[in-house]
């Protein structure tokens, strides 16, 4: 990303907006939206391997492991615009597991993209079933859409659920449910 | 003016092409246009003047009226990104009044421009004193702000509370409290 256009792009949308660019509140607006929007899509320059590898121990378990209500934002490639919500992730591992903070961090990485609900919840489930060649993986994702909410339809309180299943959690009913019970209990 | 719808898409497009990869702009190809018809709506309030407009004569009452929980989004001038909540108008009416979804309209006619949430509040408060000549008229705003949230302090939970009080509200100290204590009444019920 060359910051400098990037700048320059912001204040010719300024003016076709009908502002003025100069104006104290937006005179350095450009430079922070560039900032922004380069953050908003660091997910597209992160490297998994490195994120990931640095983190997986060797554990004989074999049992289900579950990280509930992670905060994600994301921007929707149609509008731009964020949408918002929790992520709950699910793994059964064959002898490896993740350090506790690095399914926070994949999701993280997969958000910071211009995204679909449902594509980025199966990219968060798909990069984890085949960094640790997990036994199955189970994504569900609850989001609220900007786009939905300010223009459009305008409603308010409508959640989109996503959901993705892999290995066991897609071919064992009885595994699949274990992990939907885990993360349907009140929301905090 | 109007915004130039095609003008704006170039420039998305342009953008994109300094964010993504070929690959991945080339299968966001629509995206452009979806964008400037949204900045188009989101900022539809630049230039135009947000007032009330169907009102109706004060009744000789001298009770204070509170609509609370209007919806509000608008963008932070700073960063473009969303900020989003609720407003709170409470007035004591004087010449004129109007109904909830007038008061609404003025809202989103000030909100719908880059914006401070600041200046929205003392915006729609000034908007509305001048169309009412009410005794005395405060609103309230309590938002969330993207800026802070996805990016930045990336604090979630956070809320910014502004107000603006005007005529009566502004001089009686009781007054205020009273609406103060009535807008914020189930404000624990956020989000």
């Amino acid at each position: 990303m060359n910051q400098q256009n990037v700048e320059r792009i912001v204040r010719e949308l300024l003016i076709e907006l009908g502002e003025n660019p100069s104006r104290e509140g937006l005179a350095r607006t450009p430079a922070r939206v560039a900032a922004a929007l380069e953050f908003l899509t660091s997910g597209y320059r992160a490297d998994a391997e490195r994120l990931i590898n640095n983190a997986i121990f060797t554990q004989h378990t074999n049992n289900m492991i579950v990280a509930r209500d992670i905060e994600l934002y994301s921007l929707c490639e149609d509008h731009l615009l964020p949408f918002f919500g929790r992520c709950h992730i699910g793994y059964i591992a064959n002898q490896r597991v993740f350090g506790i903070s690095k399914l926070a961090r994949l999701a993280d990485m997969h958000a910071r993209r211009l995204q679909i609900q449902q594509r980025l919840t199966d990219e968060i489930a798909q990069t984890i079933f085949e960094a640790i060649d997990a036994e199955g993986v189970g994504v569900v994702i609850e989001a609220r859409h900007l786009c939905m909410m300010m223009r459009g339809v305008q409603k308010q309180n409508s959640v989109v659920i996503t959901s993705a299943m892999l290995g066991s959690f897609r071919d064992a009913p009885a595994t699949r449910e274990e992990f939907l019970a885990l993360i349907a209990r009140s929301r905090p | 003016m109007r915004p130039d719808a095609a003008r704006i898409e170039a420039l998305v497009a342009e953008l994109l092409s300094e964010l993504l990869d070929p690959v991945e702009a080339k299968r966001l190809a629509k995206t452009p246009a979806r964008v400037a018809e949204s900045l188009g709506f989101l900022t539809s309030g630049i230039g135009s003047r947000a007032t009330a407009q169907t009102l109706a004569a004060a009744p000789a009452s001298h009770g204070m009226v509170i609509t609370r929980d209007i919806e509000l989004y608008s963008m932070c001038e700073h960063h473009l990104l969303p900020f989003f909540g609720r407003c709170h108008v409470g007035y004591v009416a004087g010449a004129r009044t109007a109904e909830p979804g007038e008061l609404a309209r003025v809202v989103d006619g000030v909100a719908r421009r880059l914006q401070l949430q600041e200046r929205i509040t003392e915006e729609v408060a000034a908007a509305l004193y001048e169309a009412l000549e009410p005794k005395g008229l405060g609103v309230v705003i309590e938002a969330h702000h993207f800026c802070m949230m996805m990016r930045g302090v990336e604090q979630q939970r956070s809320s910014i509370e502004t107000s603006a009080v005007l005529g009566s509200f502004r001089q009686d100290a009781a007054l205020r409290r009273s609406f103060f204590s009535l807008a914020f009444a189930h404000s624990a019920e956020e989000r």
